[in-house]
């Protein structure tokens, strides 16, 4: 994440040996004069008429193969709203069935579905895809791109969303749907009759590989794909926010994925991860389940406070108070956020000191938390406040995430908590916090982005009515079950003896949520009624200082018609003459001589241009690998497990298909002028690739994913005298030590040939290629003989299934790897991958770094540590 | 591999890095010694050691930052414009605000130890 641009010479490095890449050539920064020259008409209607062609949606039924952000954005955030409906009706089922003692509205069992759905689907199904479709809607707009850069990695990430979101919600109707309670805590999920704690651990697990894809995706949009001179002290808070919050995903969703792979190893086939008495833990997934689950809190409540963020300076009129202080907020908060996760266990007999150490962390959260909205609070102070209807959306959001704050500081105090502890306090605080955190800012930022998004406007007259209905119920709701709470009332439970005196105050609040639900229906019909006969918006109709409102109107679909030079935070009101330069095609990137779509890619820190990369356009494999994927992990729920792994092998060869015939594309010449007198490379490898990156960031998380799993053994050593048993077999030592040093040939071999292909020798890079999987292969082969030769049965104690777990995450690595090393290996062969054009080379020898060091870690961990402990 | 701290936004998190790794530490080196060794003196000890190397990490962390915002040299807090000099005081001063919130942050954990005595 750095660059030396315009200060540092280039570092000398030892691949100066290595033939380089072509760098930018021409003038950067573009001169007054040169801006100021305007552009003939007549080519720039040309321009214009061949972007339109490049950039159209397709029409008819191929509609849904489009792959632009502005559509999978829309099409996500409808979704992920349509299930949020869902859950709320869910929510309103349970409080009819509690708005009267002894009431028999609905059985105890189905009782317990409703609450697991509502809280698995609003949290999975709804806020963190949200946070993720909104940005994909939004996020090119306010840096000025074209499109996100890898914008089939959206549309397969938002087709696996819906085809898992409808399995994990439809699950309901048949009566079959989870039901431990959405954090899924083991005796009671692992032990649960039918199919529903499968569909929760295997759909939500499909659902959060989306999600991390979309994260990859988010941050590579941050990093690499704002526009030229915008450095990342003049970059929009929305995409700082959006930094943070998929940098927090990466290290958030690998834990629970792990959590969810050894949850499914037990409930298949019987490896007693959590079952006490073969030397397993419950507290493990308890753990597992809150590194991620407290996080995501912040992961909901960030991208939505950035939405603030984005409408406080518009309805303040001026720029933001205390740019740093709110960059120092959100990266604090990230941080901070992770420390957090065991003040949800605080009765669960944890050494007090332990619980301490939360319980401060808690506290200091509090801080950085709070710097935002005092900064929110100074800029509508020293602005002169025009209070548009987003902005009341804002302030009620800040009143009541206040409120569920100071709630917040209370059960973050562990003696209160134990008073309150899954009480209906609990269910009033988190609320507030989600409400106030996620829902009244989204809302608001529907209002105000909604002419961007349709080029219409909403009612501002409904708006106020939903406000009011919303912000009454909601009080009206959730303030009396704080008292609920406090008088003893547990959350979940189906329903009261009449004598406890709880009546009133659940009538109330089961009235407040009806009133709610009317606000939503308003907003509903306003976001959904048909606006055809209403006149297109006005370009810019809050006065906005922001790129996103230099769009079209109407969307011709292409971004931006010429990615701009910026020089300012709020580029609107700074430059008066920016949007009409944009609209000329004065900037970057103006014209599609080729019929390709394209953005500008630039440096990580000052924003640089480094080259025209080269982006996707629609596509059915995306879909058609969503579908397979979601075959691959849907039929497992029912035990299918041939069909599985069809659909496995299928979903992986149709992303080969759609990675073979769109990404690293060999361009036709190795530079192009993108204006402005500057030329740029159209095809990079290494660092400055987007793929690089994304792998890269991929990486990461996959790394947070094989941590947990260690963390998993180190838990059961101090968590369990018996880990390892006395007298337990351990791993074979000679073949593990093989395992080690093939998977370093392997390694080596695949680095050793990227330097090779660059220097041009193709017949030794072609051998290594070919060798390396070889390798790799026998490498795993050997780890899985290190513990099937001891008879390491994994039924039969926590130990042995630990070590089984690594083998396996060990080989399904050692797998992707070899499939990327053929993968390089013929794109050698078939001309795809040159000496010059190497960039898969490039990504594959970056996995296989995070791979050999995950690999060596792990067989240590296998091997050596046992025998230590 | 981090870059100039002028232009690195790995410098920038930092202080934070060290707030994350002292948590960590701090965590693990108790439940260790609750669970396995030592008890609850050494556990407390152990704390307080970590916390002491953390608070001088990020002091000299902090100071660096703080040096890099230059805020004497012109008293701008604001760095909005496009130059080199804005973009290096920018990240010196959030560095420098991290610094300070991985302080406290650092000095709110090692509190527990501090006053509890027990493993229990």
């Amino acid at each position: 994440m750095t660059d030396f641009a315009d200060t540092f010479p280039p570092r000398g490095t030892r691949s100066n040996a290595e033939p380089a890449d072509p760098q930018p050539q021409g003038i950067y920064p573009p001169t007054e004069e040169m801006l100021n020259e305007p552009v003939d008409p007549a080519i720039a209607r040309a321009q214009e008429n061949r972007l339109r062609a490049v950039w159209q949606q397709p029409q008819g039924w191929r509609y849904w193969s489009a792959v632009n952000n502005s559509e999978v954005g829309a099409w996500y955030s409808l979704t992920a709203f349509a299930f949020m409906l869902a859950a709320g009706v869910l929510a309103l089922l349970m409080r009819v069935q509690l708005a009267v003692p002894d009431n028999d509205f609905i059985s105890a069992d189905r009782f317990n579905q409703f609450f697991t759905m509502h809280g698995s689907a609003m949290m999975f199904l709804f806020a963190v895809p949200m946070f993720e479709a909104i940005s994909i809607l939004l996020l090119p707009a306010f840096l000025g791109a074209r499109d996100m850069p890898f914008p089939r990695l959206s549309a397969y990430g938002y087709w696996s969303f819906l085809i898992g979101g409808i399995f994990v919600l439809g699950s309901v109707l048949f009566d079959v749907a989870p039901n431990s309670g959405w954090f899924m805590y083991p005796p009671l999920a692992t032990e649960a009759e039918g199919p529903g704690s499968d569909i929760w651990l295997l759909g939500l697990s499909f659902i959060e590989v989306a999600s991390i894809a979309a994260a990859v995706e988010l941050i590579v949009g941050v990093i690499k794909c704002r526009p030229p001179g915008m450095r990342i002290n003049l970059m929009p808070l929305y995409a700082w926010y959006v930094l943070v919050v998929g940098g927090m995903i990466l290290f958030a969703f690998p834990p629970l994925i792990a959590g969810d792979f050894l949850f499914e190893m037990q409930r298949s086939f019987d490896w007693p991860f959590f079952d006490p008495e073969r030397g397993g833990d419950p507290m493990l997934w308890q753990h597992l389940f809150w590194i991620f689950g407290h996080p995501e809190v912040y992961i909901i409540f960030l991208p939505s406070i950035a939405i603030a963020a984005m409408v406080v300076p518009t309805a303040a009129r001026r720029p933001i108070t205390g740019y740093s202080w709110i960059v120092l907020s959100a990266v604090g908060t990230g941080f901070l956020s992770f420390g957090l996760w065991v003040h949800h266990m605080f009765t669960t007999g944890l050494p007090s000191l332990s619980l301490g150490f939360f319980s401060a962390a808690s506290e200091a959260v509090v801080i950085p938390t709070g710097v935002q909205l005092f900064a929110f609070v100074a800029t509508l102070m020293v602005g002169r406040v025009k209070m548009i209807l987003p902005m009341l959306w804002i302030a009620g959001a800040l009143a009541i995430f206040t409120a569920g704050g100071l709630t917040g500081i209370m059960v973050a105090v562990a003696p209160f908590d134990w008073q309150v502890h899954d009480t209906y306090f609990i269910v009033a605080h988190l609320h507030y916090t989600l409400f106030g955190g996620m829902i009244f800012p989204i809302i608001g930022g529907v209002y105000y982005f909604y002419p961007f998004i349709t080029k219409k406007k909403m009612s501002d007259r409904l708006g106020r009515w939903a406000f009011w209905l919303m912000f009454t119920g909601f009080n009206l709701c959730f303030l009396p079950m704080h008292v609920t709470g406090l008088q003893g009332m547990p959350r979940r439970v189906f329903t009261y003896p009449e004598e406890l005196g709880w009546n009133a105050l659940n009538m109330v609040s089961t009235i407040g949520a009806f009133v709610t639900a009317a606000g939503v229906l308003v907003f509903a019909w306003d976001l959904l009624r048909p606006k055809s006969r209403q006149p297109l918006t006005e370009r810019n109709p809050w006065g906005g200082g922001t790129l996103e409102w230099a769009h079209d109107v109407p969307d011709p679909g292409w971004g931006a018609r010429s990615v701009p030079y910026i020089t300012s935070r709020y580029p609107l009101w700074d430059e008066p003459e920016l949007v009409g330069r944009m609209d000329a095609g004065r900037f970057y990137i103006p014209d599609a001589p080729e019929g390709k779509r394209e953005t500008i890619v630039t440096s990580a820190v000052d924003a640089v241009p480094q080259h025209v990369a080269r982006v996707t356009g629609p596509a059915w494999c995306t879909i058609v690998a969503a579908v397979f994927t979601g075959g691959a992990f849907i039929f497992p729920t029912f035990h299918w497990y041939p069909p599985a792994i069809v659909c496995g092998v299928l979903a992986i060869a149709t992303v080969l298909y759609w990675l073979w015939t769109s990404t690293a594309q060999i361009p036709e010449a190795p530079m192009k002028d993108a204006g402005l007198g500057l030329r740029l490379p159209t095809y990079v490898s290494g660092a400055k690739a987007p793929g690089w990156w994304a792998v890269f960031i991929t990486m990461l998380g996959d790394s947070t994913a094989f941590a947990s799993l260690v963390f998993g053994v180190f838990f059961y050593w101090t968590a369990r005298p018996d880990f390892p048993p006395e007298g337990a077999d351990h791993a074979n030592l000679a073949l593990a030590a093989l395992a080690a040093a093939l998977i370093a040939a392997s390694w080596g071999a695949t680095r050793i040939a990227r330097s090779q292909n660059r220097r041009g020798n193709v017949a030794r890079t072609r051998i290594l290629l070919a060798a390396a999987p070889v390798l790799a292969l026998a490498s795993a082969t050997s780890l899985v003989g290190a513990v099937w030769l001891p008879d390491m049965d994994p039924v039969s104690h926590v130990y042995p299934a630990m070590m089984w777990a690594l083998v396996v995450w060990f080989c399904a690595h050692t797998l992707l790897g070899v499939i990327m090393q053929g993968y390089c290996l013929a794109g050698s062969v078939f001309g795809k991958l040159t000496p010059r054009y190497d960039a898969d080379l490039w990504n594959t020898a970056l996995f296989w770094h995070f791979k050999l060091v995950m690999g060596l870690v792990g067989i240590a961990v296998i091997a050596l540590l046992p025998r230590m402990l | 591999m981090l870059g100039h701290r002028h232009s690195s936004l790995w410098h920038m998190i930092l202080a934070p890095t060290v707030w994350a790794v002292h948590f960590c530490v701090v965590y693990g080196w108790t439940a260790v010694q609750c669970a396995r060794a030592g008890g609850p003196d050494a556990a407390r000890t152990g704390v307080l050691i970590a916390t002491a190397v953390a608070l001088m990490a990020i002091v000299v962390l902090g100071w660096k930052a703080w040096r890099q915002w230059d805020y004497l040299d012109d008293f701008d807090y604001v760095h909005d414009q496009p130059t080199t000099e804005h973009r290096r005081e920018f990240l010196g001063h959030a560095g420098w605000l991290l610094a300070i919130v991985s302080a406290i942050g650092v000095g709110f954990n090692a509190l527990p130890a501090v006053f509890i005595r027990s493993c229990l």
